[in-house]
């Protein structure tokens, strides 16, 4: 087929079905047996009871109970509270760090190298860890409280109703900011020098600098570290799993370990009802992502 | 504020960021040569005696070398399938111009912001359906399925940066679609192919939900999952899952060890674009 002789100039142009067919059939044949056919059974069952031997079509009733499913909408909530603190926490504490490192101080290398240690550890390794972090006799945050004489403040910080989900979200936050650190001391190594040797000669002041200069050049990864955090809080499972189950009081129930538990914890046996938590799950999260991205896009090209 | 000032100042926030950041390990790591009693009597002493004998006896007590091999033979073979097919689907959408090249692309693409709910339970009941189940395999081809859409967008924004010259002088030499790909284009992507290949090693090995949902006999457990049933084994023995805990680290940190760039540039590869 190859041996054609066919003019150079238009080689790009040349559409070798069978080389294209070959090449894209696996990747696809896996793409449509374990991504696009489980979503649209998804939705099917969404609008059926799913029990181990039988399907009953019960139309919109799942949704209907849905609006009413208090459990759900706190888990809603508390999704994206996580999702929507974590990415400010994360990238704000790690560009101060990044700055730090940009600004020449010995031993970078270990310090990058060090600081990203935590994000190459499972959600379940990290869990166990910070679930005695913050145990109430012994671990490390009450211990210190303790030493410094503010005791009255102890508390089984993941055992109780009001600190469990900022607890959490600090974990998630230690875990992360090292990934971003390391990703925007890139972005800041691959400014143009003259720009910031100009903005030097120009006598600006550190915070001018960074303001004006830095930030607005380092924008798009920033905007890219946001997004990418908010969808990874979005999909949260393993690191509730292993720390608290979504309790106590369902003040750490996440969408995922919702609808994880209604699916195969319950003794209910029908997969149709969490399969429209995750329908209407997969609406919302597709709308805010594509929301976020726009709005930022827009506001990025305002900056320039 | 006077020079000097200022750097001890960066110093101190620096040092103590790195404590921070590293405390939690430094801690398991002693406690992991502790025994339980020893624990309880002060958490935060060093250890009098090294108790290293606690690392065989976590091993093999909670069957943590069938975790690791299941661990090892699933994430090992989801990569290689990983490689070969992703490449070839990367290759093809960054090489051929055709219709529906971009509409392809668009839809892998957008799969990487999917929630897994909205695959997880009808893929339960599929590999129920097909005898996948609780086995190996199944997950396996799981696996391959949830990474394959990061996996081909890092590869094509590299192959895509390969110039066209380089084809049509294979082209020229007689070179078939299928050597072009093999003896061309993958020999040059190979760094952003390794790439890949850590990004999607260190994921899988650390997954989590798709293993708690599609498996469930103790003989096919990963690494997580035994973890898990480790603690909840032990529960009260501190020191012994400590010592459980170090021995899913420490492979960690040994490859790190040796590999910290081309890790670190695998972890951020989705990112920096």
């Amino acid at each position: 087929m190859a041996s054609n002789t066919s003019s150079m100039r238009d080689d790009g142009l040349r559409r070798p079905w069978g080389a294209i067919v070959a090449f894209l059939l696996p990747a696809l044949t896996i793409y449509v047996a374990f991504t696009a056919y489980p979503v649209v059974r998804t939705l099917w069952n969404s609008a059926h009871k799913v029990l181990p031997r039988r399907e009953v079509f019960v139309g919109l009733e799942n949704y209907a109970a849905l609006a009413q499913d208090e459990i759900f909408w706190r888990s809603v909530r508390n999704t994206i509270t996580w999702a929507s603190i974590s990415p400010l926490a994360e990238v704000s504490v790690a560009l101060i760090l990044a700055l730090a490192l940009y600004a020449k101080v010995p031993g970078a290398r270990f310090f990058r190298i060090a600081w990203f240690t935590p994000v190459l550890m499972s959600y379940i390794v990290v869990g166990i860890l910070w679930v005695w972090i913050y145990n109430f006799d012994w671990g490390p945050v009450n211990a210190a409280l303790r030493a410094i004489g503010l005791g009255g403040l102890a508390k089984a910080w993941l055992g109780n109703p009001n600190t469990a989900l900022p607890s959490l979200i600090v974990v998630t936050t230690w875990m992360w900011i090292g990934f971003n650190m390391v990703v925007l001391l890139a972005a800041l190594h691959s400014l143009p020098r003259e720009v910031i040797e100009a903005a030097e000669l120009d006598n600006c002041g550190w915070g001018q600098k960074l303001v004006y200069v830095i930030l607005p050049l380092i924008w798009p990864t920033v905007l890219n570290l946001i997004v990418l955090s908010f969808i990874g809080k979005m999909k949260i499972f393993d690191l509730v799993w292993i720390t608290t189950k979504g309790g106590p009081l369902w003040s750490t129930e996440t969408v995922s370990t919702y609808v994880y538990k209604r699916a195969f914890e319950w003794s209910t046996f029908d997969l149709g009802y969490p399969s429209t938590i995750a329908a209407i799950w997969f609406v919302i999260v597709l709308a805010i992502v594509l929301t976020l991205t726009l709005a930022l896009r827009q506001r990025s090209k305002l900056e320039y | 504020m006077t020079k000097p000032l200022k750097h001890s100042l960066l110093i101190i926030l620096l040092a103590g960021y790195t404590a921070f950041a590293a405390g939690p390990f430094v801690w398991v790591a002693i406690m992991s040569l502790r025994t339980t009693s020893e624990i309880m009597a002060d958490h935060f002493a060093l250890p009098t005696i090294l108790h290293w004998e606690k690392f065989p006896i976590a091993w093999f007590n909670s069957n943590y070398n069938v975790y690791f091999k299941n661990s090892a033979m699933i994430v090992l073979a989801a990569v290689a399938i990983l490689t070969i097919v992703g490449a070839m689907a990367a290759h093809c959408l960054a090489r051929y111009r055709f219709r529906l090249n971009r509409v392809i692309y668009f839809v892998l693409f957008s799969t990487i912001i999917f929630p897994p709910q909205i695959t997880i339970i009808s893929l339960f009941q599929i590999l129920v359906q097909y005898g996948l189940y609780d086995t190996r395999v199944g997950l396996t081809l799981v696996y391959v399925a949830i990474q394959l859409p990061l996996t081909i967008y890092i590869l094509e924004s590299f192959f895509a940066r390969i110039p066209n010259d380089l084809f049509d002088a294979a082209r020229i030499d007689g070179y078939s679609e299928w050597e072009i790909f093999w003896r061309v284009s993958f020999p040059i992507a190979l760094p952003a192919i390794a790439t890949t290949m850590i990004l999607n090693f260190i994921l899988l090995w650390n997954e989590f939900l798709y293993a708690v949902v599609l498996i469930t006999d103790d003989a096919n457990r990963t690494l997580p999952l035994g973890i898990q049933r480790f603690m909840g084994d032990q529960l009260e023995d501190v020191g012994m899952i400590a010592t459980g805990l170090m021995i899913a680290i420490v492979p960690v940190i040994i490859v790190y060890a040796f590999f910290s760039e081309k890790l670190i540039q695998g972890m951020t590869a989705g990112a920096v674009k």
